[in-house]
């Protein structure tokens, strides 16, 4: 049978559990901000390389993927930041937008010479001194061996599976279909409903990985409904959309927990750094076994 | 005694009975402990949602325990479940034995092979690994993914993907499929049947309208890349020039599509083509299979398009309008008033008027002018007679792929008459044994050197 092409590849219930991180000792905690980052680094990328975020959402998917599951990466092995960079890669190839090797890993460089992780977007295009983020030739060789290393890796461990359905223009549909575009909110709570549909890639629920599209539109819609003031049907719209009551609770509820997880996140490393790297990994794990030995 | 075997061992049966009684009893209560657990979750879900959203209580009328006032209840109502794959590491090649080698081609190595767990026979396409600037094949990477969405009877089914213990040797698992329609023709006496020659287009039509319908353009579609399993299915393969039709204006490559099979608008460089390049291939290989042999052999480029318009008549702007705007025009000199149409009708003899009109209309030099495939299917040329055959009848062939050999001819029952006389006159028989002492000298066999 033909997969549909709305469907997603989900992960399955035993790739849930516990991932190749956890298992090699990395805390879910630091897991958790690794992969945060990471994702938010890809985005970061993804605006600075022009790309549509068709193209930066299919990247995230595909970086969150890799993390998952007992046969996934784990953080002892591979950083963060080259995981990202390999997902970014392999999906502008896929796509319309191609991008050289070489604009990939001078964006990336870009974005390290920032001196924290949680940097304001309006940041991102501040012109800096080239010198912080110039890659010498030299640099760049290596660099380049070592993205198609992990790129290879990244199709590896995800068996060739990069195909990413996402939810972006099915929400559209849906809204048309409820006829949200004569109401004067119609065009802010598509916004809205958009927005919460950039952020859940960024959950630490996984949701991309656990919900297919057409309940991630749904539950972005009725969440941006809710928020923006426009009345819903007073039935159980959510069915027609293949949803039913039990998975929209969970992912409204998972939708609204990003923005006070992103807050923590922000709050816990403040002006610090998490750790991209293998190199990183390894440091920070050094400074927490030290600071609780001396407690 | 009679009654009972006497491997009948009754008590132990029992104790078996008791057992998986219990067993099941057990599960059971599982099942109703797991259940109960799904609803407390679920009610807890629904607490969740209203905490988070105040939503008024009309709308708890419509829960199945709502009031009998409520709008009539409509029994569980049924969500579409998509059916989705998961994803996992890549299985070492070392699953697999391989046979025989088949070709290698400019993408790679394909061979035959068993996979050792089931037996089942595939064929594995090792990539070429060609390091440039642009990491792993983007080619490669497109044919994947382009062969992963489209499943379909027509085309080739990609089971996984399996790699060594390098990184760099990545290897295609697909089914194994006995023919290529081009080794085939060359080993066949006779042209197809029409009525062959219509199932086989049919299925290729099917396949391409199905891609076609899903954003995918083929760009290589020639007989050697269309194979034919002994159960008369035409599976398409070779997905390695394939890709997404592109958003508008995006810069497509012009150099695809093998030079016999290539469309003349690529051929005079035109930079926004689209899937009608695929349906003049289709008319080259109707055509190739109706003569047996491809119709436009080019040496290059150039005589390639005096070939096509020696086939198809000259161009001019009414029937190709936008054709002088076209890069490569410009070089031509081509006779404006000369009146010099198809010669397609008066090659093809065999062929009906219907057959005779749809090849004409794929071999179309306007791109516009061609049909598409779910058109083309429509076809008149398919419902006339001779009618397509069933694909169950279709004859089978040695596979040359499977290594087996075309069987030599042998000699067939005797008919229904008198025995034919042995030895109307005298019959020697010593020069059997004439060579036999040379023979014995040799040995098993002989190099033929020179």
């Amino acid at each position: 049978m033909r997969p549909s092409p709305l469907a997603n590849p989900l992960a399955t219930v035993a790739q849930i559990r516990p991932s190749s991180s956890q298992i090699d000792n990395i805390p879910s905690d630091l897991e958790d901000s690794v992969r945060f980052a990471g994702a938010r680094l890809t985005q970061a990328a993804g605006i600075l390389l022009r790309l549509p975020q068709e193209v930066v959402a299919q990247a995230i998917v595909i970086f969150t993927r890799f993390w998952v599951g007992q046969e996934g990466g784990s953080l002892v092995q591979f950083g963060a930041e080259q995981v990202s960079q390999a997902s970014l890669y392999l999906a502008t190839k896929l796509s319309a937008y191609p991008k050289s090797a070489k604009s990939v890993i001078n964006v990336y460089a870009y974005l390290d010479s920032f001196p924290s992780t949680f940097i304001d977007p309006e940041e991102l295009h501040r012109k800096k001194d080239p010198k912080e983020y110039y890659v010498s030739e030299g640099t760049y060789q290596t660099r380049r061996d070592a993205l198609f290393k992990v790129e290879q890796y990244v199709l590896k461990v995800l068996g060739f599976q990069l195909h990413v359905s996402l939810p972006y223009t099915l929400c559209i549909t849906y809204l048309q279909a409820l006829d949200v575009f004569r109401h004067p909110l119609g065009r802010e709570l598509a916004k809205r409903a958009n927005a919460h549909l950039n952020s859940a890639l960024l959950s630490p629920q996984l949701l991309y990985l656990t919900h297919q599209p057409s309940q991630l539109a749904t539950a972005a819609i009725y969440l941006a409904a809710k928020e923006v003031g426009v009345k819903m049907p007073d039935v159980d719209w959510w069915e027609v959309f293949d949803t039913d009551r039990e998975e929209l609770g969970f992912l409204v509820v998972g939708l609204l927990s990003v923005e006070s997880f992103a807050m923590k996140e922000k709050e816990k490393w403040g002006e610090a750094r998490v750790p991209m790297t293998v190199d990183a990994v390894e440091a920070e794990l050094q400074k927490r076994s030290t600071s609780s030995g001396v407690e | 005694m009679a009654g009972a075997s006497r491997w009948a061992d009754e008590e132990g049966d029992r104790a078996e009975k008791d057992r998986r009684k219990k067993e099941k009893e057990e599960k059971k209560r599982a099942k109703l402990a797991k259940q109960q657990a799904e609803e407390e979750a679920k009610a807890r879900a629904e607490q969740r949602v209203q905490r988070s959203d105040e939503r008024p209580s009309k709308k708890r009328k419509l829960s199945p325990d709502g009031e009998e006032d409520a709008q009539p209840q409509f029994g569980e109502r049924k969500l579409l479940r998509f059916e989705a794959p998961g994803w996992g590491p890549c299985r070492h090649t070392s699953n697999f034995e391989t046979l025989n080698h088949i070709e290698e081609g400019s993408y790679g190595w394909v061979s035959r092979a068993k996979a050792i767990s089931t037996g089942e026979v595939v064929a594995l396409k090792k990539i070429k690994m060609d390091y440039n600037q642009d990491g792993f094949p983007i080619t490669a990477l497109r044919e994947i993914s382009i062969l992963q969405q489209a499943r379909h009877a027509n085309i080739v089914d990609l089971r996984e993907i399996v790699m060594g213990n390098g990184l760099d040797d990545v290897v295609m698992v697909m089914e194994f499929i006995e023919h290529d329609l081009k080794t085939l023709e060359e080993d066949m006496f006779d042209p197809f049947k029409p009525s062959e020659v219509k199932t086989l287009l049919r299925q290729l039509g099917s396949a391409v309208g199905f891609l076609h319908e899903n954003h995918i353009m083929h760009r290589d579609l020639k007989t050697s890349n269309i194979l034919l399993n002994n159960r008369g299915q035409l599976k398409l393969a070779d997905f390695g020039m394939a890709r997404h039709v592109p958003p508008p204006h995006a810069p497509l490559t012009q150099l695809v599509v093998t030079l016999w099979y290539r469309a003349p608008e690529l051929l005079l460089g035109a930079e926004d083509y689209g899937p009608e390049i695929d349906m003049w291939s289709i008319g080259c290989i109707f055509g190739e299979l109706l003569s047996k042999e491809p119709i436009l052999q080019g040496k290059d480029e150039v005589d390639e398009l005096s070939k096509i318009f020696a086939l198809c008549g000259l161009p001019n702007d009414k029937t190709w309008p936008g054709f002088y705007r076209l890069p490569n025009a410009k070089a031509l000199k081509i006779p404006r008033d000369t009146k010099s149409g198809s010669v397609i009708r008066s090659k093809f003899t065999f062929l009906t008027n219907a057959g005779a009109e749809l090849l004409t209309s794929l071999l179309s030099l306007n791109p516009a002018g061609r049909p598409t495939a779910k058109q083309m299917l429509q076809h008149p040329y398919f419902t006339e007679n001779p009618r397509p055959m069933p694909p169950e009848m279709f004859p089978s062939f040695p596979s040359k792929a499977g290594q087996e050999k075309r069987r030599k001819h042998s000699p067939n029952a005797p008919r229904r008459g008198d025995a034919p006389k042995i030895g109307g006159g005298e019959l020697d028989f010593s020069s059997i044994f004439a060579g036999r002492e040379e023979e014995q000298k040799g040995a098993g066999f002989q190099l033929r050197i020179g």
